[in-house]
């Protein structure tokens, strides 16, 4: 049984380097706080609270969120899927709604990487101790070994990189909740300095913090609030070793199956047939370009081998869906949250809340997750209108 | 309300307090059967060793006790050539608290036989020119394993070297 669901409530601390002024249960405390505020509603009002947290050495903290159980008496989730952890929160949260089980959910990302002083050595400690760790893979080289590959098989140019980049940047300078707030060019992305071939400074996502919160409704509690209706949501998961997807006919290492699958599962619960042109935002896991440009044939925005003629596009051609009005994670990735953020902020266009980051008539927005190395994918598609129960 | 949070996360008139800590665990890392013998053949054999699934029938390198497409126990051993392909790479350049220093060029390889590909360190390229070392691996060249000479029994035993 799957009742419809809706967002009526978004909370977020912003982000930012550190929020030294803080504790990890501040913040948790204050993204929840104002996304009951937002949804109108107080802790009573929620049966469910999930929270998300990623890696713990990034934080120092085991369970960071334990100093932080709100709502004490309701069942309480943690969750940890890397990248996808927002995301795959959301869905437990929305899946206890729309079986029934809770009138509304409160969902929590917490990303405390400020307290470290170098997130890529204990990057370097979520690969396979056995076959893996004794080599330098970070989220940095994972991409690299990814943006080189994509570079070979469709043409892509650090042009591409620098470009896409760019324009998250820009987007971020209407978001006063993104970390950097920095005009940099496509030229000074590509002059920052090389950190690991083909990727620069300016193409990598900084290291953030903070906190986000949504709260999810059934339809009876979303009456007389803001709904953002969850048309589609789907997750799916890879196999783990990266080289076992390089030569895998159905799709490779950068062709993200479970995107795709993921993709296609939401697209068909929420009516999508023609993402160009239905669905007007998207809000894309994307830490680093590489990793955005692999999104478009995934998602069914254009073929693989277009993907380079696809950014070209983008910007120029009116008809396109707009990416990042948030900035994206290249302008602020709380790892942890981030797959939230995407969803909050889809959320916010939806409802027509975005601020100076709004997208005028927004109908449909989506967002995406990617997690580990690539081997979760989530993809949720909101709508200004209520999805018919399934049974 | 608004007045809460001015009470609890809002104070800005004290001075933030910041407690100093380190996380410095040691552990042991359990590689299993599969694994273990994998590195027994690079140290006692110097070749590198796949396991193939009876049912999608890939070699899969470095072995593995089961195959996580097919969840199919694997049943065979088979050596695969010490020489292989370069399929992708990064060249690091630049350098991170606790990680080797750079540069660096990292890579998977498909060793000939395999139906999978093995990451680990190119050695020997001329980093001296980033381009044009990015240029040359860019075109996928044949590389070949390098043991060290006192092999331990871990993934560090070897390294990849342009063939040519």
């Amino acid at each position: 049984m799957s009742n419809p669901v809706a967002i009526v409530g978004v909370g977020q601390t912003g982000y930012r380097r550190a929020h030294k002024d803080k504790s990890s249960s501040d913040l948790i405390w204050e993204s929840a706080k104002l996304a009951l505020d937002d949804a109108g509603m107080t802790i009573d009002d929620v049966d469910v609270v999930v929270q998300g947290v990623a890696p713990d050495a990034l934080s120092g903290e085991i369970c960071g969120e334990k100093t932080a159980i709100i709502g004490a008496g309701k069942p309480h989730l943690r969750v940890n899927t890397g990248g996808v952890t927002g995301s795959s929160a959301a869905f437990s949260g929305a899946s206890y709604v729309a079986s029934g089980r809770a009138r509304a959910a409160l969902v929590v990302s917490l990303e405390r990487m400020g307290q470290a002083t170098s997130s890529q050595q204990v990057f370097n400690t979520i690969f396979d101790p056995v076959y893996e760790k004794d080599f330098p893979l970070t989220t940095i080289t994972m991409a690299a070994l990814r943006a080189s590959m994509l570079m070979r098989m469709y043409g892509y140019t650090e042009e591409h990189w620098a470009k896409i980049a760019s324009r998250n940047y820009r987007n971020a300078l209407k978001n006063p909740l993104a970390h950097i707030h920095k005009d940099y060019s496509p030229q000074d992305v590509m002059d920052s300095p090389l950190l690991a071939w083909p990727i620069h400074r300016y193409e990598a996502c900084p290291m953030s913090e903070g906190a986000c919160a949504i709260v999810i409704a059934d339809e009876r509690s979303a009456q007389g609030r803001t709904p953002a209706w969850i048309q589609g949501m789907a997750s799916t998961s890879d196999s783990y070793a990266m080289g076992d997807r390089i030569h895998r006919p159905e799709a490779t290492l950068v062709d993200l199956l479970t995107l795709r699958m993921s993709a296609e599962r939401a697209y068909a619960d929420a009516g999508v047939t023609d993402p160009v042109h239905e669905i007007n935002v998207i809000e894309l896991y994307s830490p680093f370009s590489s990793a955005e440009a692999m999104t478009y044939p995934a998602l069914g925005l254009c073929k693989a081998e277009d993907g380079p003629a696809f950014v070209d596009r983008q910007g120029v051609d009116p008809e396109l869906p707009v990416f990042n009005p948030s900035g994206g994670p290249q302008a602020a990735n709380p790892v942890s949250a981030t797959a939230l953020v995407r969803i909050a902020e889809a959320a916010l266009q939806v409802r027509g809340r975005a601020g100076d980051r709004q997208v005028p008539g927004v109908r449909r927005a989506l967002a995406t997750g990617q997690g580990g190395a690539t081997q979760f994918s989530t993809v949720c598609v909101l709508g200004a209108q209520r999805p018919p129960a399934r049974s | 309300m608004a007045a809460d949070q001015d009470l609890i996360t809002d104070v800005t008139d004290v001075e933030p307090v910041e407690i100093p800590g380190r996380w410095d665990f040691a552990f042991t890392y359990f590689a299993g059967n599969a694994a273990s013998r994998f590195f027994a053949e690079i140290r006692e054999n110097r070749r590198v060793m796949g396991t193939r699934c009876p049912k999608c029938r890939r070699l899969l390198v470095p072995a593995r006790s089961f195959c996580d497409a097919c969840f199919e126990r694997t049943t065979e051993w088979v050596p695969v050539s010490n020489e292989g392909t370069l399929e992708t790479f990064t060249i690091i350049t630049a350098a991170f608290p606790g990680l080797p220093e750079p540069p660096v060029v990292l890579a998977y390889v498909t060793l000939d036989g395999a139906d999978t590909a093995l990451v680990n360190v190119v050695t020997g390229v001329d980093c001296s020119d980033i381009d044009a070392a990015a240029a040359r691996l860019f075109e996928q060249p044949r590389v070949r394993l390098s043991f060290v000479a006192e092999p331990q029994g871990r993934m560090t035993d070897f390294s990849f070297v342009l063939a040519d």
